[in-house]
């Protein structure tokens, strides 16, 4: 792993500009990524025709940071890109508000599209935050994790063949 | 306990509410297995049942229940993540 590799993680909860944080990784990582591959995810309705009110951000502060931290390393060690970064949000948020951005940067498309993903199923399983969810109907709860998420994370466990993986085209 | 050996426990989301409160000090004297502890817990908080259900971290890392715990430790007791 390049240890001058740019690595940035926010974890805030203020909003944060995905445009700056991506301009900022590529300047960064100056000429050597020819792409950047970013996600980001938005407070959307709980379920069709359920639409939600505010989203509550739970997290765990110190812990998620390392952990963000260890799986950008990750996808560092294991992909070539040249930086990423990974911004999480916490708090009480409103429909349509950013939750989380992920930029992997590299000479290779594939490289930033698959470290991408892989921080995103990663984040998902480990990164210490829990949603609480209000209803425009007042009825308000804790999220229950998804298997469907756990079973994206297995993927990319050393052995697994992630269907991902074999999508290069 | 004379020399009041605890672990710093913390509650997370749905656990926080379960229990009451985001954290306290544990009295822990010698090392125990997770499970140990969270069968401990689930008889102090039976709200908590079934305790299989639930997740670790010790000293901020994610960890199986078959860790072992021992006085000092920072241990986190929550459900499964639902972050991004």
């Amino acid at each position: 792993m390049d240890a001058s590799a740019p690595r940035r993680i926010v974890v805030s909860e203020a909003d944060f500009d995905a445009a700056a944080l991506q301009a900022e990784l590529r300047d960064a990582c100056a000429a050597r990524a020819g792409a950047i591959a970013t996600f980001t995810g938005y407070v959307r309705d709980f379920a069709p025709g359920e639409p939600t009110r505010t989203l509550y951000l739970e997290h765990y502060p110190g812990m998620c940071e390392r952990e963000l931290g260890e799986i950008g390393d990750t996808a560092l060690q294991r992909w070539d890109i040249a930086g990423y970064v990974i911004a999480h949000r916490h708090g009480a948020l409103q429909r349509n508000d950013q939750i989380v951005f992920v930029a992997a940067a590299s000479a290779h498309r594939g490289d930033a599209f698959r470290a991408c993903e892989y921080i995103m199923d990663a984040l998902k399983t480990r990164a210490p935050f829990w949603k609480r969810e209000t209803l425009a109907d007042g009825r308000s709860f804790w999220v229950q994790a998804r298997e469907s998420d756990f079973e994206r994370a297995r993927q990319w466990e050393p052995g697994a063949s992630p269907t991902t993986e074999n999508n290069n085209g | 306990m004379a020399n009041g050996a605890t672990i710093e426990l913390l509650y997370f989301a749905r656990i926080a509410e379960l229990v009451g409160k985001r954290g306290e000090a544990y009295p822990l004297a010698q090392p125990v297995s997770g499970r140990e502890l969270l069968a401990e817990l689930e008889s102090r908080y039976p709200g908590l049942a079934p305790a299989s259900r639930l997740k670790l971290a010790v000293n901020q890392y994610h960890r199986p229940a078959s860790v072992t715990i021992r006085p000092g430790d920072e241990v986190a007791v929550f459900e499964p993540v639902t972050g991004g």
